[in-house]
């Protein structure tokens, strides 16, 4: 009884916080409505809702499918062929960091219909779902490979037999930490297109109305089926595994392998292949040139053409004003949950509360959160600034808090039961098994981080990238809406391998390998 | 099938390299074992056992010598099905029953499974697993997943048995049963058996010849003839002359 009290306590104080400071305006002259406002609210517009929620599960439950159906198949053929992978790389990179933001107008321009929507989902889950595979087809029991072995079975026999069987839990995994993904991709898809339904274009409609209620509701909704996604794979692996599964997202990124030497060709090859897809997609789709910039004709812009020196301009004084804040973001959400994760290991308690309401925000759709931060914070830089900490701050908090929990219990308190003072032991084991959590982190949220100052700035500041995106969006100006997209991918490419490098110097000097 | 089918290991020399550090496994293995004899390998811990035995079975390829099993390659011989193997670790697959656990070489080997049902029903009875047919892995202890082990070992009927220390996690007294019934079924089989053991009673017990092995490099120092007669009772276990040849194993064994 006590211990249900000292559960359920913390949910229900902040739950009443909420209730007063809502009824009562305290946050930002109401931005913050009560749980019962939006609750009602939300029964007001129910009959808004079916269309949207319908328009914007088909899309992503489609692009979940088809992404998730194609991250299988490149998993299964990486693993078979080391070569590819390596080749594929480059391409997998750009996947796994680009701002599905700054590709939305492309794909709304140049696809119609719900197209654009499926295929940011697609890419949303495709590789999550790919990594998964990759992980679960390697990490198979070599013990059970060699009886297959033993009888005379080869690589096909030990694929078939092990490996295939073996990744299944891995690969619902992945399914799980995707789902979510998908219902952002759509409706980031839904903020660049001008279809009518999807809850993209009800909150994008309702943005300007002022009726904090309204986007709170809209938000609630778009977190609800991110949730429910998420929690339908969990079950379904549960049930399918009988085992029980620790709750973890976007656990892997590339893989940061430590003797990967590639030859220089391939490397090469890795670093064209984007390139080449996006030619290759655009000849194959017959996309008219005047819409569809290949990597030339974007070149062309930036430095060739008429107006090269004002577009040139125009992209620097935007990037100058996205990069440092991204920046600054990130440090300060990086340092606030190294800070709070190792923190909590002096005040259990408090990490025992926190960690699921931290893990609970994984799942809430950055799009919907945005609009919220805006009601509270305005229209200015600090929401730029909250929105890059929080979408560092709660991944980078979750990986690390778990990662500590997975240092065996003995460990942490071997230096205490040697009279060592908690400071000792945090020195001592704490902060170097935490460490590899937060360069991870940092890998891993770079991209993320990039992605929230865009929304933020898409939507509410006027500034930056993605300011001029959506600038260029509404002028049809086509060269600037390649050129900032293929620039942002560029960038977040650059931050993560910034943040791989530095992980790796790192560790490399310290001993440890590289996080997988 | 009646073809003579025995173990010819000759000259193997095995080094692992890891880490900066040499591991000579093996030096110089020579080992014959004649079509239906039942051989035992005995050493310490880390002493090459295990090496030898995957060696045999092409899983683990040598720098220098050769493997012949029943005058083939290794590679031949397995595919063939004219081996069977039980490896130190079950190496189940969690996610079969025990009876398709069981099942796996037959289809591995691309052999009927159906019309062997009887036959893997028959060997769960035999390594005392009734009514666990379709348990899975993770709900049997270690022991009941070795004698799963030892049955899929026996399943394809294998003119060559392998097992690499396979009651290793039974207790004493399922450990000498499962003695006196492997003694039985080699009798039966007339199967060329190499039994990797760290039970001295157990090598004397069941082995025609016990060759004894050192460890750094791994390496056969001597091989000695058990000349009791068989069939083998449980009541050897207390005879004088069981226990001078244990003393001479444990002599080698220790003596360096
Ligand atoms: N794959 C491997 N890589 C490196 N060293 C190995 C490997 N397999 C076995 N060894 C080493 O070879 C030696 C013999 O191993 P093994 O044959 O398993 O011994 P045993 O079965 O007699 O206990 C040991 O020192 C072991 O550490
Ligand atoms: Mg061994």
């Amino acid at each position: 009884m006590a211990g249900d009290l000292r559960r359920w306590l913390p949910p229900v104080l902040l739950l009443l916080a909420w209730e007063v400071a809502g009824r009562l305006d305290l946050v930002a002259s109401g931005a913050l409505p009560a749980l019962s406002e939006i609750l009602s609210r939300l029964w007001q517009d129910r009959a808004d809702y079916p269309a949207h929620v319908s328009a914007t599960l088909a899309a992503s439950g489609l692009g979940f499918v088809i992404g998730n159906a194609l991250a299988v198949l490149a998993g299964l053929i990486f693993v078979l062929s080391p070569v590819t992978e390596r080749l594929a790389r480059g391409v997998n990179i750009a996947i796994f960091t680009l701002p599905p933001i700054a590709i939305a107008p492309i794909l709304t321009l140049t696809l119609d219909g719900m197209t654009p929507r499926i295929v940011l989902a697609a890419l949303g889950v495709y590789f999550v779902t790919m990594q998964a595979t990759v992980t679960g087809l390697t990490q198979y029991d070599s013990r059970a490979a060699d009886v297959v072995r033993a009888y005379g079975g080869g690589r096909g026999a030990v694929l078939r037999l092990v490996r295939v069987r073996g990744a299944v839990p891995a690969i619902l995994s992945g399914f799980r930490v995707a789902a979510p993904n998908a219902v952002l991709g759509a409706i980031l898809a839904e903020f660049g297109g001008g279809g009518r339904f999807g809850l993209g274009a009800y909150l994008l409609g309702s943005l300007g109305r002022g009726e904090p209620d309204r986007l709170w509701g809209i938000g609630l909704a778009a977190t609800l089926i991110a949730g429910l996604s998420y929690a339908v794979f969990a079950v379904i692996s549960r049930r399918m595994l009988g085992a029980s599964l620790s709750l973890s997202l976007n656990p892997a990124g590339p893989e940061a392998e430590a003797g990967g030497r590639m030859s220089p060709l391939i490397g090469l090859g890795a670093v064209a292949m984007p390139f080449v897809l996006w030619w290759v997609i655009l000849w194959v789709m017959r996309v008219p040139e005047m819409l569809g910039k290949t990597p030339w004709g974007v070149f062309d812009y930036l430095f060739l053409a008429e107006g090269a020196p004002v577009a040139r301009e125009r992209l620097l004084a935007a990037l100058a004003e996205t990069l440092p804040i991204t920046l600054a973001g990130m440090a300060a959400g990086l340092a606030f949950a190294f800070g709070l994760a190792v923190a909590g290991r002096l005040t259990p308690t408090f990490t025992r509360v926190f960690l699921p309401v931290a893990i609970v925000t994984q799942t809430m759709p950055l799009v919907a959160l945005t609009p919220l931060l805006v009601l509270l914070l305005g229209r200015g830089t600090a929401v730029t600034l909250w929105i890059t900490i929080s979408v560092t701050f709660f991944p980078a908090y979750v990986m690390i808090a778990q990662g500590i929990a997975q240092v065996p219990r003995a460990a942490l308190e071997l230096p205490r039961a040697y009279g060592a003072s908690g400071w000792r032991e945090l020195r001592l084991v704490t902060l170097p098994a935490s460490l590899p959590w937060l360069f991870a982190a940092m890998r891993l949220t770079a991209p993320r981080a990039l992605l929230g100052v865009m929304i933020a700035e898409w939507l509410a500041t006027g500034r930056g990238l993605g300011n001029l995106l959506n600038q260029s969006r509404g002028y049809l100006d086509f060269g600037m809406i390649w050129t900032v997209a293929v620039v942002s991918v560029m960038l977040s490419v650059a931050l993560y391998l910034a943040a791989l490098w530095i992980e790796r110097l790192v560790m490399t000097r310290k001993g440890i390998g590289a996080m997988e | 099938m009646t073809a003579p089918a025995g173990i010819a290991l000759s000259g193997l020399s095995k080094t692992f390299t890891g880490r900066g550090k040499r591991i000579e496994a093996l030096r110089d293995v020579t080992l014959t074992c004649p079509p239906g004899s039942f051989t035992a390998l005995i050493g310490p811990s880390g002493c090459g056992k295990s090496t030898i035995l995957r060696a045999s079975l092409g899983l683990e390829p040598v720098d220098t010598g050769r493997v012949e099993i029943a005058g083939r390659p290794p590679a031949q011989a397995t595919a063939a099905g004219l081996t069977g193997v039980a490896f130190q670790d079950a190496g189940l697959l969690p996610w079969r029953s025990v009876s398709r656990n069981i099942a796996l070489p037959l289809e591995v080997l691309g052999r009927d499974v159906g019309s062997a049902t009887g036959r893997i029903r028959d060997l769960i009875t035999l390594v005392g697993l009734s009514g666990y047919e379709d348990a899975l892995p993770g709900e049997l202890s270690g022991g009941m997943r070795q004698r799963v082990a030892i049955a899929r070992a026996l399943v394809s009927e294998p003119r060559v048995l392998f097992l690499d220390e396979p009651f290793g996690a039974l207790d004493q007294i399922l450990r000498r049963q499962m003695n006196i019934e492997l003694q039985r079924i080699w009798a039966e089989t007339g199967a060329t058996t190499l039994l990797v053991t760290h039970g001295i009673d157990e090598a004397v017990f069941l082995a025609d010849r016990v060759a004894v092995m050192q460890a750094n490099p791994g390496r056969i120092v001597e091989v000695i003839e058990i000349d009791l007669p068989r069939p083998r009772e449980p009541s050897l276990f207390s005879a004088p002359h069981f226990h001078e040849l244990c003393d001479r194993i444990a002599g080698v064994l220790h003596g360096g």
